[in-house]
């Protein structure tokens, strides 16, 4: 019960964060255009969607590597 | 200036008196020696010192300028955390391989010309080793054999690079290395090697994540630093600019990563951020302009210290609890909350947050990739750093210390002084990223970089607080399997059991079946010699018994005969008389005056 309460509030302050840093983005975004090295710093909070796809993607692409290829029983160097 | 006394033999040297000392004396004296070699290190003026002749060349054991100080620095603070972490450690043995390590780690650190790197290099390989098999397991005496024989290998490169280095240049010194591509820049390619194997750049890292997980609590606290991190020195010493590397690091960043992810103990995910760390070193060494060797070293200094913290707290669990498999792990908040609370800082700063150290480091290689306009390495390393806080920021302590409802096993804090040392290190874990002039001030370039800029504080801020958006839907597809992952160690795990059962079994066979004939051959010499007219009597009458077999109905006789022979051999020598001797040496002796007197003449 405690940790459930616990957690709300962690929720909670999460979702703050995620808000303050995305309209902290826009923000900048808007002030300085100057400074893209590349071509995707023109795109508007860049950051956080790189981050929230780019994490799925490691997930997806290693589980599948794993399963259809590299995770094996773990004494398969003693059966083979 | 003073004649000063090498960092690395107080180490090295301080070694042989800790099995002599008992109690609390051998423990102040184990916190003493980093302490001293601190204060050392602190009065050492840069310049060439210890030069030895060797040969017709000179060895030099101290080549002191800021470079290899920055790195020294960071060594001997690092090995005295890690002393602290493993003060409770009864065994005298684990003791001095630790500090040979560090000490021969100096060695390579100060090394002014080739052979004393190498040999430092070997003292190195050697001494870590020890850190593995004292955990007295199977499979940890299996992993350091072939840790052994990867870095012996490696030895053999580098050792091969320098000797043909030298035979082109005729000199042993350790600088900038000639690249290019062809077959006259071959001693550059064996020392890369060399150097690139004690990285852990993959195809040449497995070593790393299979070793590492099997050593000692406190041995595998000691490997996470000097192995790798003096190879990225070598590799500034000896490879800056070198393309090839931008790529190899780039690479090896996402590498560790996705072996990270697919992990299922908790220390060998950790030796797979080494690798992914490692990477954006690498890189950053290839990249070679200025601002990217400062972010490699840079990035190399607050690594050693966070990843020692997080294998510290990676460690106390397995001390406490002895699993370090996530499936046998969860919960375990309620009973170790301070080592999670440390462990934390740890993962912080690995994952780049602000105001801790990864992030004054690691936004400096990612940086400059833009500045060299190297768009995909960019984007590899930013992937990396998703990468980094997903499996050592979420998934390990996640797995560990909560995802079940109730504690697996019960457990509690590891001992005080397992405590301090991580303590310590998380302290300067925070003062790094609090504080990043202490580490720029250290750098051997001039530094002209601001980290804290509002670009990158909201831009690594939307990036991590994304990533746990993407882990916290996904948490469950991270649960610890029973599995292992395959990696590239299967090509010599495998392939080589393949090949020593190709030598046991068709070679051996075949050397065998060799071995019969020739013996058969020589066999019936020996039987011919023993009455050369007895036996070529017998070899004639068999050749007739089978010749004659279909033709002669009596050749039963040759048989009889063939057999009573064999019966009796080798019978009695007939022996000749002493004349019929004499007459053969005479007629042999004729002969050869014939040959003699004619030889010109009738031919030549």
């Amino acid at each position: 019960m405690e940790m459930k309460i616990g957690q709300k509030h962690l929720f909670g302050i999460l979702y703050v964060c995620l808000a303050v840093s995305i309209v902290a983005g826009l923000l900048l975004h808007s002030h300085e255009q100057a400074h893209a090295a590349f071509v995707w710093q023109e795109i508007p909070v860049f950051s956080a969607i790189y981050g929230f796809i780019g994490c799925i993607l490691i997930i997806v692409v290693s589980k599948a590597l794993g399963h259809h290829w590299l995770q094996k029983e773990e004494d398969y160097y003693e059966k083979h | 200036m003073i004649e000063w006394l090498h960092p690395g033999l107080v180490f090295i040297f301080g070694a042989l008196l800790i099995p002599v000392l008992k109690g609390k004396w051998k423990k102040t004296y184990l916190l003493l020696l980093p302490i001293v070699a601190l204060i050392d290190l602190l009065f050492i003026s840069e310049g060439v010192f210890w030069r030895i002749p060797f040969l017709e060349y000179e060895l030099i054991f101290g080549r002191v300028d800021r470079l290899s100080l920055v790195f020294a620095y960071v060594f001997v603070i690092a090995a005295f955390c890690m002393t602290l972490y493993a003060l409770h450690v009864k065994e005298d043995g684990q003791h001095v391989a630790a500090f040979l390590y560090v000490g021969s780690t100096l060695g390579v650190v100060f090394a002014g010309d080739l052979f004393t790197l190498y040999l430092f290099w070997e003292i190195m390989a050697w001494s870590s080793l020890f850190l593995i098999w004292y955990r007295k397991t199977k499979a940890s005496s299996e992993a350091g054999f072939r840790y052994i024989m990867v870095h012996l290998f490696g030895g053999i490169c580098l050792l091969a690079g320098i000797i043909l280095y030298v035979q082109n240049t005729g000199s042993t010194a350790f600088n900038v290395f000639d690249w290019g591509l062809g077959g006259g820049y071959l001693a550059s390619y064996f020392i890369l090697v060399g150097f690139l194997i004690n990285a852990a750049v993959p195809p040449l890292h497995a070593w790393l994540s299979d070793a590492y997980p099997e050593a000692t609590v406190t041995g595998a606290v000691f490997l996470t630093a000097f192995t790798t991190k003096s190879a990225i020195y070598v590799l500034i010493r000896g490879f800056p600019g070198v393309e090839l590397l931008i790529w190899l690091g780039a690479v090896m960043a996402i590498y560790g990563v996705i072996f990270a992810v697919l992990a299922t103990d908790a220390r060998r995910l950790l030796a797979y951020s080494i690798i992914s760390q490692g990477g954006y070193m690498v890189a950053g060494v290839g990249i070679g302009i200025w601002m990217a060797i400062n972010g490699s070293i840079a990035h190399a200094l607050s690594c050693v210290l966070y990843m020692a913290l997080l294998f510290m707290g990676a460690g106390a669990v397995l001390e406490m609890t002895g699993r370090s498999k996530f499936a046998e792990l969860g919960g375990l908040y309620r009973y170790m909350p301070i080592t999670f609370g440390l462990y934390m800082i740890g993962a912080f700063s690995i994952s780049g947050f602000p105001l801790f150290s990864g992030f004054v480091s690691k936004t400096m290689v990612i940086g400059s990739t833009a500045l060299v306009h190297q768009p995909i390495v960019w984007l590899l390393l930013e992937g990396a750093a998703i990468g980094t806080f997903l499996v050592a920021g979420l998934k390990l302590p996640y797995l560990t210390w909560f995802a079940k409802k109730e504690p697996v096993v019960e457990a509690k804090e590891p001992p005080k002084n397992m405590l301090a040392a991580m303590g310590i290190t998380a302290f300067l874990c925070v003062f790094i990223g609090v504080y990043p002039q202490a580490l720029y001030r250290v750098l051997p370039n001039p530094v002209d970089y601001a980290p804290y800029t509002a670009g990158h504080l909201v831009g690594m801020s939307q990036l991590l607080l994304f990533t746990f958006v993407g882990f916290w839907l996904l948490r469950r597809k991270l649960h610890g399997e029973r599995t292992i992952t395959l990696d590239t160690d299967w090509f010599y795990r495998i392939a080589g059991k393949r090949f020593i059962w190709f030598c046991e079994k068709p070679l051996l066979n075949f050397a065998d079946s060799i071995d019969k004939t020739l013996l058969g051959i020589a066999d019936s010499f020996v039987w011919f010699s023993k009455n050369p007219t007895v036996a070529s009597r017998i070899m004639v009458l068999s050749a007739f018994s089978v010749v004659a077999r279909p033709f002669n109905p009596g050749y039963m006789r040759y048989e009889r005969d063939l057999e009573e022979l064999r019966r009796l051999y080798p019978e009695e020598m007939q022996r000749l008389a002493i004349g019929t001797g004499v007459l053969l040496v005479l007629m042999f002796f004729s002969l050869y005056l014939l040959i003699y007197l004619t030889y010109g003449v009738l031919w030549t």
